[in-house]
């Protein structure tokens, strides 16, 4: 029995993401996630899909410990986000990288700044700032317009300015919510080569999206989720209506 | 922290007040409307004790003898007066100077009235006048000085030094009263101004959050804006209390100087402004940092 469970333990420390029987349950009583098992390898590429309120978002906010499990245990990079304490919060997310369908920039901050932000958030030093900035720009293809605001760019640009922003500190997970819900097919797809590029440097990535024709077209694996819980979960699939 | 996240957090404080010019403003103003009143309540009670002080250590008590001691006795009266606890200064006056005295007081106008007088009517009137370190030590030490043999009787003028602390005492109380509410005021209207500083500013505080920022990290920015806001809401008070101060001080001089201890009723600026201005700086940066720390907190648990 207690073989058995530390059996568990180790295969749970030896994924990138473990997510096992995890159920989250808001006020009104509903389970939001229900009994979800889901575990991902370091390295690997996984579609999201699922209807609006199949709990993708959720498990996106499980992830970056915003929210607390009703049961069930997620471990994510060996570190047991359950027991986790609110201090070590900081250094836990430090591992992640986010992109929003929003892009969620700031404003009346430049793209540089905007990049520059999520280092000096995590006190890097600022040599370090001012060498990894232009770096992470050029990877993104937004060197010329270091300078330029949010507003003055496209949304295809806007969403290179985030994803930047989620890579500059090198995390090993990157989280994308919806990445290209908001752009155009060129830019959709552009935007998601930019981050299978980045899955081929090392990072875990989990994309959350809607886009048949991009999960369609990139065959990987795809998660589709349904009522909380994974209706089907496929290597190099595709987007198949539930 | 490292000095290049610390010089950016300063930045960042001062950006965070010109984002936010009008609420700025307005807690500055709030601020200085505080910190002066309070100013001017604080250098009223400091002067209105300093009068108190001043009077507790000119007004004494007059110690008479019983008819027909010896000076050798008076004396000795006196070193007996000299060696109780917290007496401060023992004057003798001999009946010749009660008398003088007077004739001085009372007959300026008529001296040909005292020359009705052959003997000294006041023979019985050689007296000391003891001074006490403090007011309420005063009775105390009557208390010592009439079991002293040959004592007949002890004058305490101390009525009006006695008004006068406790007149201090209940505008002491009232003006505390009302630098709490004052203070309480200040804290909530910074409170409101970082609050919709933080509001205006949660996108960027939940990305942070996200990123991994520390709660102290996320803090330091909204922090340095109130010990700013705090800073200038009170040197400008201070500023203006100063030269209200030194231009009072200034007048009165010119319209009472040649009164000559008139002069001296104020307290000099120096001396009010070097108790007010690090109670004042402990104030204010107090209420900007207190403002700053408890909005923040609310805001924190993303």
């Amino acid at each position: 029995m207690a073989e058995d469970f530390l059996h568990d333990y180790r295969k749970a420390w030896s994924f990138m993401i473990d997510l096992d029987h995890v159920s989250k349950q808001y006020e009104k009583g509903l389970a939001a996630v229900d009994e979800l098992s889901l575990h991902v390898d370091k390295g690997e590429f996984v579609f999201v899909v699922g209807d609006s309120g199949s709990g993708k978002s959720t498990m996106i906010r499980l992830l970056l410990k915003e929210l607390e499990p009703t049961s069930g245990i997620i471990t994510v990079n060996g570190r047991v986000l359950n027991t986790m304490r609110h201090g070590q919060i900081p250094k836990y997310r430090r591992s992640i990288g986010t992109v929003f369908q929003d892009f969620r920039l700031l404003e009346e901050m430049t793209v540089y700044e905007n990049v520059a932000f999520a280092m000096h958030a995590v006190e890097a030093p600022g040599r370090l700032i001012k060498k990894r900035v232009p770096q992470v720009l050029h990877e993104v293809g937004l060197s010329e317009k270091y300078r330029s605001l949010p507003r003055q760019l496209s949304g295809g640009e806007q969403q290179r300015v985030a994803i930047a922003r989620a890579i500059v500190n090198s995390p090993q997970i990157l989280l994308a919510d919806e990445p290209t819900g908001n752009l155009d097919p060129r830019n959709a797809f552009e935007i998601m080569k930019l981050i299978e590029q980045i899955n081929h440097s090392g990072t875990t990535v989990l994309v959350v999206t809607h886009n048949k024709e991009l999960v369609n077209q990139f065959q990987k694996r795809v998660i589709m989720m349904r009522n909380g819980t994974i209706a089907r979960d496929v290597e190099e699939g595709g987007y198949i209506e539930a | 922290m490292r000095p290049s996240s610390f010089f950016y957090q300063i930045r960042q404080g001062f950006k965070n007040i010109g984002r936010n010019k009008l609420f700025s403003i307005a807690s500055i103003a709030t601020m200085t409307a505080c910190i002066f009143i309070f100013g001017a309540l604080f250098s009223v009670i400091m002067n209105v004790d300093s009068v108190r002080r001043d009077l507790e250590e000119k007004v004494g008590v007059t110690v008479f003898f019983i008819e027909g001691t010896s000076d050798e006795r008076m004396q000795q009266i006196g070193d007996e007066i000299r060696a109780i606890d917290h007496v401060t200064e023992v004057t003798f006056t001999s009946a010749d100077e009660a008398w003088e005295n007077y004739k001085a007081e009372h007959f300026a106008s008529n001296p040909e009235l005292a020359e009705g007088f052959k003997d000294n009517p006041l023979a019985n009137s050689a007296s000391y006048t003891v001074l006490v370190d403090r007011i309420e030590r005063q009775q105390g030490v009557v208390d010592q000085i009439s079991r002293i043999p040959d004592v007949r009787q002890i004058n305490q003028s101390s009525a009006a030094v006695r008004n006068l602390a406790s007149f201090n005492q209940v505008f002491t109380y009232i003006s505390v009263a009302i630098i709490v509410i004052l203070l309480v005021v200040s804290v909530i209207l910074i409170a409101n101004a970082i609050n919709l500083g933080i509001q205006t500013r949660s996108d960027e505080i939940a990305i942070m959050k996200l990123i991994g920022s520390t709660d102290a990290f996320v803090r330091a920015p909204f922090v340095v804006e109130g010990l700013i806001l705090g800073l200038i809401g009170t040197v400008l008070p201070l500023l203006l209390l100063f030269l209200a101060y030194s231009g009072l001080v200034r007048a009165l001089l010119m319209r009472f100087g040649f009164l000559g201890e008139m002069g001296d009723v104020l307290l000099s600026p120096a001396s009010v402004f070097a108790v007010l201005v690090p109670i004042g700086l402990v104030l204010g940066l107090g209420i900007g940092l207190f403002g700053a720390w408890i909005t923040v907190k609310r805001h924190l648990d993303v």
